[in-house]
């Protein structure tokens, strides 16, 4: 039995006529702009990130709502609609069989080609960056508003949400004049492994808008939470998130890491654990958020 | 019975020679299901099969007018005129490409592993590709911002990429170095130092996973689970270019891997050059599995899984195995994500859960119902 | 056209001399074995004469040219080899394996390539045996295999009219005693028949006496003669090399023959 030349021949043909084809086929550019959707229809939304769903609820555009991302998960209803996977990783296909006209998103978003496909195939994508800042919500509340044509009603929310967010900011000088900054510590932990957060993240910005002061300084991003990085910290009160203390077993769990025996907020077992999406969503209920936090750094 | 007489009839079957060798019962059948005809003829058909099947389903529903429409404006140039014809040009064809290179690829690569290291149980991670590539993924998703912030770390970026390409070659070519020795590289040792660089950059990825931040470590998980989703048209021209060539400059070593079944002593009593062999067969699968999981990260039991189904039903002639390994996998990887994008839809579920998930079970169905004969 | 050592030396990775400055000279068309104690150096010597081992000193020629000079693939035409034992991975027929010995000529596949497989087989009587799975064969059976593999490696005579040599390392190690005297008398015929040039270290002196034509007897890595079988096998000899007093007999042919009683008071 020797080898096959010519069966080989056709399966060389094959792969290379294979290898050539996707050099033939590049993307292809969308049509001419056809009439989508009626103008009289609101637009169809696709939201990804759960502050930016927030968002639609609160404008009350709840029926454009398309589909959402696994990160969406409050209110309550945005878990019952489609979900087209988790933020970083979307489906193109699934992502276009939901309809959309616009897709809204932060700049974690991804994977980047996906969002090049979809553009491609003529959906409105708009990205929304996160400095974590009250911009933040405000550039989300418009984003919105553009992408769902409800401007007025984003106006009047934005409206509505820097007066919250002017009122909280006097209650919070008021209380800040009269005391000394507590120290906070914001804790993220993952399973046996746990991060603090210096400059720069979620955590960090919300503490200083409630009133606080970061326990940590000189870093910006995350860091393993060791002995060596709480040294210096002393911090008074420790934040973190609720789902993160629920995976631990509990506070009295949280309270046995050796590393936060010497700090002052373990005397005190001054833990202050709020939602995850409410802490770092930064999103419309980011005035509660910080409200909430404010409440118990001055009680 | 006289060794000098002219030709016998072929297939003869039981002789009796004049000196009383005893002539045998008759034989039983070698239970070979297929011949190589039949097995390439039966994987052409599956990967067409699994093409179209793949290209039927998705998320995004298209009609089969609409697919063949979209596919004669391809093969013209000209642009595609419906919603539909687009999503399946520009979103859905590049995936089914990258799926079937993938999958030749893995498998191409397992059959040559297994045909090198002479042991069924071999895989392409063996050497160390899939680690090194994932190392080098999860250094750049940690490091990367902090390091290099100017150049972008989503995945499917080119950074990304290119790193983990880096990393995958460079640990096969650390193992592959760490082999030689005064008589050429040493096929167990191979063996023996991939097993523990592995475990070392297993280490290492653990270490990431404990210094990552959230997203970070989402990042790496979604990474190393493997998915088809994150690449661009000229990624996926470039893996299939790449996984075409490494099929055809495999098929050249077909015959010497065959004769290194009888062990690499007796391959180079026969002439074979085992050495340029080895080499070959690491580079190759070095490439092929480099740019495979650059590009989707890692696709599980393919490599392992494919050659075997191949050489049950057709015996392990390289010839044969080589090519079928390759159509197999192609077929497999198509099936699993047609099944990865329509299954929890709109969302998608990872490839390597699949692979492992649809490989697994046939395998071991496999080994059952041919039990007598592995 | 011979096959030779001069003066080759084989010395051990810790400084055992192996072998130490063999010389003979070998010829196609006679069957030679080599034979001697354990530990004598026959396979070293074995794997010296197959390219499978460089001497540390003096030469290995085929033809007059040094064996490294040549290419593989060249040599691979023009002497194949029996290993003592031979593992097969995977699932390969028995056929198969027998066609893993034309590997050196598939530049230049002779007419009739599945013809010369299949009377490799038959000559070794494993033909019936061909699409049975190697691995799942009795031992005895392997070897004829292997056998088999070894034959159809030099089958057809070489264009130019070079020898062809057959190189095997203890042939009839697993066969029963029927197939030990089969194969011996096909690599005769081998020999006389088709000029090749066989060279086969064997254990059982009583089989060399009878099929080979010259014996090369080794012992402590030293060369001790070279010549027929009869006139180097001398109960003298026997007795000194492996301790064992023996008597000469004749078989019904008129071959001689040894019987051997036990062990001597003093061992070699």
């Amino acid at each position: 039995m020797h080898a096959l030349p010519p069966s080989r021949r056709a399966l060389l043909a094959a792969a290379l006529g294979c290898c050539a084809a996707p050099l033939a086929l590049r993307a292809q550019p969308a049509p001419a702009a056809s009439a989508t959707s009626a103008a009289a229809a609101l637009p169809r939304l696709v939201t990804v990130s759960g502050a930016i769903t927030e968002v639609v609820y609160a404008l009350g555009a709840e029926a454009q709502l398309a589909g959402t991302d696994t990160t969406s998960l409050y209110p309550a209803a945005a878990l019952k609609t489609p979900k087209v996977g988790y933020l970083r990783q979307l489906s193109a296909e699934g992502v276009l069989s939901l309809r959309p006209d616009a897709v809204i998103a932060t700049t974690e978003a991804g994977p980047p080609v996906v969002l090049d496909q979809l553009r491609g195939a003529g959906v409105k994508v708009e990205l929304v960056p996160s400095e974590y800042t009250w911009d933040d919500v405000r550039r989300k509340v418009q984003a919105v508003g553009r992408a769902a044509r409800r401007e007025d009603a984003a106006r009047a929310l934005q409206a509505r949400l820097d007066t919250e967010w002017a009122q909280l900011g006097r209650e919070v000088a008021q209380a800040a004049a009269v005391r000394p900054a507590p120290r906070v510590l914001f804790v993220l932990s993952h399973g046996p492994s746990a991060q603090v957060g210096g400059q720069g993240t979620a955590g960090d910005a919300l503490i200083r808008f409630a009133g606080g002061v970061n326990a940590l300084t000189g870093f910006t991003g995350y860091r393993p939470m060791t002995a060596e990085a709480l040294a210096s910290s002393a911090p008074d009160f420790i934040l973190t998130t609720e789902q993160g203390i629920e995976a631990l077993g509990g506070p009295q769990k949280f309270w046995q890491r050796p590393e936060l025996a010497l700090t002052p907020a373990y005397q005190r077992r001054a833990l202050i654990a709020l939602d995850a999406l409410l802490l770092m969503g930064f999103g419309p209920r980011l005035p509660q958020a910080v409200r909430a936090l404010h409440a118990r750094l001055y009680p | 019975m006289s060794a000098s007489s002219g030709p016998a009839r072929p297939g003869a079957g039981q002789t009796a020679s004049a000196e009383g060798m005893a002539a045998p019962p008759p034989p039983p059948r070698s239970g070979r299901l297929l011949t190589p005809r039949g097995a390439l003829a039966l994987g052409l058909a599956l990967v067409a099969l699994a093409f179209v099947a793949g290209g039927a389903s998705g998320a995004y529903p298209i009609a089969p007018a609409q697919l063949l429409r979209a596919l004669a404006h391809a093969v013209s140039g000209t642009p595609p005129d419906t919603p539909q014809q687009l999503v399946f040009l520009n979103i859905r064809l590049p995936r089914l490409l990258l799926a079937a290179a993938a999958g030749a690829g893995l498998a191409l690569a397992g059959a040559l592993m297994q045909g090198l290291f002479r042991n069924p149980l071999a895989d392409p991670g063996l050497v160390g590709i899939s680690s090194g590539a994932a190392l080098a993924a999860g250094l750049t998703i940690v490091l990367g911002p902090a390091w290099f912030p100017a150049l972008p770390h989503a995945l499917g970026s080119w950074t990304l990429m290119l790193t983990a390409f880096a990393g995958g070659l460079a640990v096969t070519g650390f193992i592959y170095r760490f082999a030689q020795g005064p008589a050429g590289t040493h096929v167990a040792l191979m063996l023996l130092a991939g097993v523990a660089v592995n475990a070392l950059a297993g280490a290492g990825l653990g270490y990431l996973n404990f210094m990552a931040t959230d997203e970070q470590l989402r990042n790496i998980q979604f990474w190393l689970l493997g998915s088809l989703g994150g690449a661009r048209w000229s990624a996926v021209a470039l893996v299939t270019t790449v996984v075409a060539l490494c099929c055809a400059a495999a098929l050249a070593w077909a015959r010497p891997l065959n004769a290194i079944a009888l062990g690499e002593a007796q391959a180079a009593l026969l002439g074979v050059h085992v050495e340029r062999t080895k080499r070959a067969a690491v580079l190759i699968t070095a490439l092929a599995v480099g740019a495979i999981t650059a590009t989707t990260g890692i696709i599980g039991f393919v490599g392992l899984v494919a050659p075997h189904w191949v050489r049950l039903l057709t015996g392990p002639d390289h010839r044969v195995v080589l090519p079928c390994s390759a159509l197999l996998g192609a077929a497999l990887v198509l099936a699993a994500d047609a099944m990865a994008r329509t299954v929890v839809q709109p969302a998608e579920l990872p490839l390597g859960v699949l692979t492992a998930a649809i490989g697994g079970p046939m395998f071991l169905w496999m080994l059952r119902h041919f039990r007598g004969r592995v | 056209m011979t096959l030779q050592c001069i003066d080759a030396r084989v010395v051990a990775a810790g400084g055992r001399v192996l072998l130490g400055g063999i010389s003979a000279t070998l010829r196609p068309g006679r069957f030679t074995a080599i034979l001697g104690p354990n530990g004598a150096g026959k396979s070293t010597l074995l794997s010296l004469l197959s390219a499978q081992r460089r001497p540390d000193a003096g030469q290995v020629l085929l033809d007059g040219q040094p064996l490294h000079a040549l290419a593989p693939g060249a040599l691979a035409l023009r002497r194949a080899v029996m290993p003592q034992e031979g593992t097969v991975a995977f699932d390969f027929t028995v056929r198969e394996v027998a066609e893993l010995g034309r590997y050196p000529h598939r530049r230049q596949p002779d007419a009739d390539e599945g013809g010369i497989v299949t009377q490799a087989l038959q000559a070794t009587g494993v033909a019936g045996l061909a699409q049975r799975i190697f691995n799942t064969l009795s031992g005895g059976e392997k070897a004829r295999v292997h056998l088999a593999r070894t034959l159809a490696q030099v089958w057809a005579p070489l264009p130019g009219g070079a020898a062809r040599w057959l190189l095997l390392d203890e042939p009839t190690a697993a066969l029963d005693l029927a197939h030990q005297h089969q194969a011996l008398r096909l690599l005769r015929e081998r020999a006389h028949a088709q000029g090749c040039g066989v060279v086969a270290v064997l254990h059982d002196l009583n089989l060399a006496l009878r099929y080979a034509d010259d014996v090369l007897l080794l012992a402590q890595g030293e060369a001790i003669s070279l010549g027929p079988a009869p006139e180097v096998l001398t109960p003298g000899r026997i007795e000194r090399l492996w301790g064992i007093a023996c008597t000469q007999v004749r078989g019904r042919d008129g071959t001689v023959q040894y019987l051997f009683d036990q062990v001597s008071a003093e061992s070699a």
